[in-house]
């Protein structure tokens, strides 16, 4: 196995199974319609890199992360962390599993109980995973954390709650909390999403230099393709529950293969001046199908503008390499 | 050409406990029938207070200062709220609210809350108003089809079409729209920002546009409003923000370099430090100046003046005003 | 809206509670109860009531079913009220291997219906002769007793009503007309009405009260060198009055005030402790429920049907036909059925609560169930709870009352329930004893009226905002 690789997912699944009504368990009548939230994701994170996940909202992107988190369990497949299988953990081997993989959530006003203190935020994963006994320790680990997201002065956020810090400042907090564990990777789902154009840019610097100082490697999930191109090294782009393409980040934005990937890119309104009268192409139509109906075939299918039968009647197409780690799944690659 | 919708120095504060948040503080400007004027500012600024604030419906504890809103040629701020109710509100302007999408019924059907929307404001056989809710349905690109669904049936864009159609009902000249794309997904912004330029086009509508992102004012917006502490930052065509030449503000220059390309690979993304000011006790002089690289000393003395800098291009900002 | 630090949170919810004017009289009330339930020995006649309510020589110097003194203010014919009188001077003279001990008593008699009774109490610590005169407004002096009393624990006690009737009828005698004396019958003759009565013919038929000042003396003769066994207790007259005290007395002598008093704390003891123990269980239980989610929801939330589906009152009323009794028990009966009431809708809460995002980075972090549920979920429902426990606690007061109004109360206390209890038993209702009736039943209105205010008052303030952020 590659030594440079920290995560390692392979045909991860997860399946909804909807609650039957009473009526319906009792008539015994309809199939359950299962939900393929994930169905069938295989991708490697490298050591010390920034990985995005891209998607629209139902293509399975958060859902990906939560497994990757083990905040649920996956259907099926295996994932591989440091060598080492975490498909199903049990109690201690999953604290231990959470000390060094570490969440960022997308919301940084519900990610905190209202409750704490700053200080009782930041002492929590202390206190559950009993580090730093010693006060005087403690109140080091946390002036330090708060450093390396640049709360400055650390000490005067210590006593403040959390309904008296902007969004910005949350998510460092949120940061730093996730920092006192030492962990060797990052699961950010949409961090600055929620945070305000003119100081979204001033977190994902805070976050870079973190990674860059501490050696951490991120799953980041977006759906903001043009922070993606500046955060991250590759990205994944899923759609349905699979990946349909994947690679560095510049050769996707730049040179995409898959329809699914230009049509994303395509739909991104750029900062830039005429463009008023004109009303944009766009190749695909319709919005994404419900994911406990998935198409047959490959499942773009029916939003794709260069689908031919072959498209729906052929089994799913495989990620193929198209050279210099750039993955994808489209049959017509060539043609289109 | 008479513009359609005037904004004269318009000032709306929320009287708190704390004091009075100047939310919008004087502010002018017009709109030319046709036109989509971009109103475009960070959270806080008062971009929604000022879309409220036209339809003449602060949201309490916002109170008038002084000012006029001048509709058809007539100033709706003194008029009694019945006639507002029947000659402004949705026959001459109306809105479509942040999140209105998810404050549809869960428990009627889409049909049934057009119909009561329409009603509301028009006398109408049944036959008719259901033929009309067919009509607006296509025009928003849904098939009639869609009136006889619930809400939770419908997706995130289709719900946004639903609500577009509503404030189209009566015929407005202006339709105010506040963030209508923020919680969809880009290839369903791009379809609704598609559909918005349309329905402008056959319609001759007038848009405001009230938005946080830069990208999106540049795709839709004829003239755009940039909006700071209650105040006109900024006040300039779609050329003169965009164009090469780049806005003359420092506050929209820093916004537009806040705003990720997604075509050119930047090592070094820029944002704006610090928060938006406090509206109750704004800075001295001018309110971007404790966040602004290019702050003079008297930027912390004087507000600067709104000043034409060229024809159709208003600028507050001592970098550009003569004494 | 953002939440407050706690400082503030409550400041905020001050502000709120004052501007509900029910929420404010609940507030003033609940004050008022605490205070008498503090203070209660110090306000009432009998301090011992609570303890001794059941204590037939407690209550003897009382009248029976003597309507409360107030009542005066609207009589045409003022009754005696009860009181005890200190000795005005005592004196002691010595004899021959023997002492005369002497008190005397004043008595200022300004009503038109003499007391029923005049009781004295004092210390002998053997058989000892005792006399006892009284001298009248008009000069006119009356031997009473003369007699040799039996001590019991050091203290005799003389009622006049009992032991004067000889020496009234002979008083009598000097002045009613012979035909008319005829017709007398010493025991139906009622001494108080003769001796506080102008010595008149028609004296036993139609007594004048005799208004002023009467003395009445009281000589017992202890021989020399029997040591006192007990304390000097200094000698005490009773005058069992036609009215008595702040709201009259019971059929049993008993001074209603102070048993509506002593009745504060133990309804509030009861109203509290419930409340507490039932709201903090069904508190627990609940978010338990929520958070556990699956199968343990389901059977929790079965246990929980059969338990609220079960009726308290039946059950109480046989258990505590079967065993004796006490408060405790009781307070326990009513837990183990009151818990179930903050369940429902504390779980559907929890449901909530347990889906914020801030949860979820608990767990992300690592935090296991307990942890939780106790830093993270139950401290949200506190201050719900609170407002359900104001709510509990006039459920528990009137289950008590209710089981107590049966017969079946604690024996060793008093509470309201039964002092009605003891009322309806007694027949106050048939006998137009009202000040017997009203009083414990408008306590038990009132205190469950304070703790329903306080409830709604903070249920309004509380509850519908639960703002978890």
């Amino acid at each position: 196995m590659d030594n440079d690789i920290i995560l390692r997912v392979e045909n991860l699944k997860k399946h909804f199974q909807p609650h039957l009504t009473f009526s319906q368990s009792i008539t015994g009548a309809k199939k359950r319609k299962v939900v393929k939230a994930v169905d069938g994701v295989t991708f490697d994170i490298r050591k010390g890199e920034i990985f995005g996940l891209i998607g629209e909202s139902g293509s399975g992107k958060t859902t990906t992360g939560k497994l990757v988190m083990k905040l649920i369990d996956p259907t099926e497949g295996t994932m591989t962390f440091q060598g080492e299988d975490v498909t199903h953990l049990e109690k201690e081997a999953l604290k231990a599993y959470r000390r060094k993989v570490q969440m960022i959530f997308q919301d940084p006003y519900a990610s905190m109980n209202p409750r704490f203190k700053i200080r009782d935020v930041l002492e929590e994963p202390l206190v559950i995973h009993k580090i730093h006994g010693d006060r005087n320790e403690r109140e080091k680990a946390l002036i330090k954390a708060l450093t390396e997201v640049k709360m400055n002065p650390p000490e005067e956020f210590l006593g403040r709650w959390p309904h008296m810090l902007s969004g910005g400042q949350r998510q460092r907090i949120a940061t730093a909390r996730t920092l006192l564990l030492n962990p060797a990777m990052l699961v950010a789902d949409e961090p600055v999403s929620m945070i305000d154009l003119s100081t979204r840019a001033e977190i994902l610097h805070m976050m870079k230099d973190v990674q860059r100082d501490l050696g951490l490697t991120y799953l980041y999930i977006t759906h903001d393709l043009s922070t993606a191109r500046y955060f991250t090294d590759r990205i994944a782009v899923m759609y349905l529950g699979r990946i349909v393409e994947m690679g560095p980040a510049d050769m996707i934005i730049d040179d995409p293969k898959h329809p699914y990937t230009k049509a994303l890119i395509d739909a991104v309104p750029e900062p830039m001046s005429g463009k008023v009268g004109v009303i944009k192409e766009l190749p695909i139509s319709g919005e994404i199908p419900s994911p406990a109906n998935i198409p047959s075939g490959c499942r773009f299918h029916t939003r794709c503008p260069y689908a031919v039968p072959a498209c729906s009647e052929l089994p799913e197409p495989e990620l193929e390499d198209c050279g210099g780690g750039h993955l994808h799944a489209c049959r017509r690659w060539k043609e289109i | 050409m008479e513009p359609i919708l005037q904004v004269q120095d318009l000032r709306m504060h929320y009287h708190t406990s704390k004091g009075a948040v100047k939310a919008i503080d004087g502010i002018t400007f017009d709109i030319m029938p046709g036109e989509t004027l971009g109103l475009v500012g960070e959270s806080g600024c008062g971009k929604t207070s000022m879309g409220c604030s036209i339809l003449r419906m602060p949201s309490p504890p916002g109170r008038y200062e002084g000012g006029k809103v001048i509709v058809a040629g007539r100033d709706i701020l003194p008029l009694p709220e019945k006639e507002i109710r029947k000659d402004v509100r949705w026959e001459e302007v109306s809105m479509v609210f942040q999140g209105a999408m998810n404050c549809l019924t869960p428990v009627y059907t889409i049909g049934r809350q057009m119909l009561e929307t329409l009603q509301e404001h028009r006398e109408m056989e049944p036959g008719e108003a259901r033929a009309l809710i067919d009509e607006y349905l296509k025009l928003v690109g849904l098939t009639p089809e869609v009136a006889q669904r619930y809400p939770h049936e419908l997706s995130g864009g289709m719900k946004q079409r639903v609500v577009i159609a509503m404030a189209l009902f009566l015929k407005p000249k202006v339709v105010i729209l506040d963030e209508p794309t923020t919680a969809l997904d880009v290839i369903v912004q791009a379809q609704i920002i598609n559909l918005l330029k349309k329905l402008k086009q056959t319609f001759d509508l007038s848009f405001i546009f009230i938005t946080h992102d830069l990208a999106l004012e540049a795709e839709v917006a004829d003239r755009i409003l940039v909006m700071y502490a209650g105040k006109i930052a900024e006040l300039g065509t779609n050329e003169q923000i965009f164009g090469a030449k780049g806005p003359s503000h420092p506050y929209t220059e820093k916004l537009l370099q806040a705003t990720p390309l997604l075509h050119k690979k930047v090592e070094h993304l820029h944002f704006i430090p610090g928060t938006p000011p406090d509206l109750i006790t704004p800075p001295k002089g001018c309110r971007f100046n404790p966040r602004c690289e290019k702050c003079m000393d008297k930027c912390r003395e004087e507000e600067p003046p709104l000043v034409e800098i060229e024809p159709g291009h208003q600028v507050a900002c001592w970098l550009h005003a003569k004494n | 809206m953002s939440v407050n630090p706690a400082t503030t949170r409550l400041g905020d919810f001050w502000t709120e509670f004052r501007r509900s004017p029910s929420g404010v009289v609940g507030l003033v009330l609940l004050v008022l109860f605490a205070a008498v339930a503090v203070l209660g020995p110090a306000l009432s006649p009998y301090p011992e009531a609570g303890t001794s309510w059941r204590s037939i020589e407690y209550w003897q110097d009382e009248p029976a079913n003597a309507p409360p003194a107030w009542t005066n203010l609207f009589a045409r014919e003022k009754g005696a009220v009860s009181a005890r009188l200190a000795a005005a001077d005592s004196a002691a003279e010595e004899g021959e291997g023997y002492r005369v001990e002497r008190a005397s008593f004043a008595y200022d008699f300004s009503y038109d219906r003499p007391p029923l009774d005049l009781i004295l109490h004092f210390r002998v610590d053997e058989p000892a002769p005792v006399s006892v005169a009284i001298e009248r407004p008009d000069g006119r002096r009356v031997e009473l007793v003369n007699s040799t009393v039996e001590p019991v624990s050091g203290e005799a006690r003389i009622s006049l009503d009992k032991e004067a009737g000889a020496a009234v009828l002979d008083f009598v005698r000097g002045i009613e007309p012979p035909e008319a004396l005829e017709r007398l019958d010493g025991s139906s003759l009622e001494p108080t009405a003769i001796l506080f009565a102008e010595a008149e013919p028609g004296l036993t038929t139609a007594p004048r009260a005799l208004k002023g000042k009467y003395r009445i003396t009281l000589e017992t003769i202890v021989v020399d060198g029997a040591e006192p066994a007990s304390e000097p207790v200094p000698p005490r007259l009773a005058v069992v009055g036609r009215v008595s005290g702040l709201l009259g007395t019971d059929a049993q002598k008993r001074d209603l005030f102070s048993g509506a008093v002593a009745g504060v704390r133990y309804a509030l003891l009861i109203g509290f402790l419930t409340a507490l123990v039932s709201v903090a269980v069904g508190v627990v239980y609940g978010a338990l429920s929520a958070y556990a989610g699956g199968l343990v929801d389901a059977a929790m939330q079965r246990f929980f049907e059969i338990m609220s589906s079960m009726p308290l009152l039946p059950f109480m009323i046989v258990l505590s036909a079967i065993f004796k009794p006490s408060i405790v028990t009781m307070i326990v009966l009513m837990v183990l059925f009151f818990w179930t009431g903050s369940v429902k809708t504390v779980r559907s809460m929890a449901l909530q609560i347990k889906e914020e995002t801030y949860i979820e980075a608990a767990k992300a972090l690592g935090a296991g169930g307990p942890r939780i549920l106790f830093r993270h979920i139950v401290p949200i429902l506190v201050p719900y709870s609170f407002a359900s426990m104001a709510l509990a606690v006039p459920g528990a007061i009137v289950y008590e009352a209710t089981v107590s109004l049966l017969g079946l109360g604690d024996a060793s206390i008093v509470t309201w329930g039964q002092i009605l209890h003891d009322a309806l038993s007694g027949g106050a209702v048939l006998n137009g004893v009202w000040w017997w009736v009203v009083p414990p039943g408008l306590l038990i209105a009132l205190m469950g009226m304070t703790f329903a205010f306080l409830g709604f008052a903070m249920d309004k303030i509380l509850h519908p905002k639960l703002r978890t952020r």
